[in-house]
């Protein structure tokens, strides 16, 4: 079984490539959640009733675990055991990447929209025709999220077929 | 000549105390329960959609394709986060209602 395009460490790249999209894109998940979280808690304060349009930034840092989730459910699906699939190195090195893509990405795009969801939180407060801007400015960084998911899937696909 | 005030007219601290003590305090959330409602669908939505959806579509719809039925649980994903932008202007709207209707009320 052994040969040079499935060495017995092939598994190792494709299982750091889960871990790495599971931690890095849930760290960036929780910078954007207990970032804005200190915003809203600052806001709510003042103003109860507007908590419910300044959770947008927490339920957007949560589609960024949902983003990693996805990858490393995909990833998981593709690695089994030596004996039934010969798991190359290849495909090690691709998974890796698709990990390392969609949780670095989330990790950035969690880091934008904690401190966007903070300020503008805040700053929606005192102003509230800032909403439209404070929204778009949470989809661009929420998008820079997507971008990664979007490279991944690709890398995914050609280290399957 | 000065004035003296009437010390026995005045009212103590203490007299203040004793009025209005048996008053219940209070205790209603602040938060109406439409809307803890609504926050409460949309985590358990955020929760289940995606990976429910993502695990259906393999099995029935796309029939082992894990690709598709992954791009479609990020795809369900941001749908709730719509829906939940929506909700939110939405029930932005409908409070300038209210108070917009109460200002005429009053005048």
């Amino acid at each position: 079984m052994e040969n040079a395009q499935a060495p017995v460490f092939a598994p190792f790249f494709g299982m750091s490539g889960i871990a790495f999209a599971m931690i890095f894109g849930c760290a960036g998940a929780a910078y954007g959640t207990a970032k804005s979280g200190i915003g809203i808690a600052g806001v709510g304060t003042y103003r109860p009733d507007l908590i419910m349009k300044c959770l947008i930034p927490v339920v957007m840092s949560g589609i960024l675990a949902v983003y990693a989730l996805v990858i490393s459910v995909l990833i998981a699906n593709d690695i089994r055991p030596p004996p039934t699939k010969n798991y190359s190195l290849f495909a090690g090195f691709m998974h890796m990447a698709a990990g390392l893509s969609v949780g670095l990405a989330g990790l950035a795009a969690g880091y934008a929209i904690g401190i966007v969801g903070d300020v503008g939180v805040r700053a929606y407060m005192r102003q509230s025709r800032i909403f439209v801007g404070m929204v778009l400015i949470l989809i661009f960084a929420e998008v820079l999220g997507l971008y990664g998911l979007i490279v991944a899937l690709i890398l995914n696909t050609r280290a399957s077929g | 000549m000065t004035t003296r005030r009437i010390v026995s007219n005045e009212k103590t601290y203490l007299d203040a105390d004793s009025k209005g003590a048996s008053e219940p305090s209070n205790i209603t959330p602040a938060v109406p329960a439409s809307v803890i409602w609504k926050l409460l669908s949309f985590t358990f939505a955020m929760i289940t959609l995606p990976i429910g959806s993502y695990f259906f579509t393999l099995k029935y719809v796309f029939n082992g394709n894990s690709t598709y039925a992954g791009a479609l649980a990020a795809v369900m994903a941001n749908v709730v986060l719509i829906a939940y932008v929506v909700v939110a202007m939405k029930e932005d709207q409908s409070e300038r209602l209210e108070e917009e209707e109460r200002s005429k009320k009053s005048m």
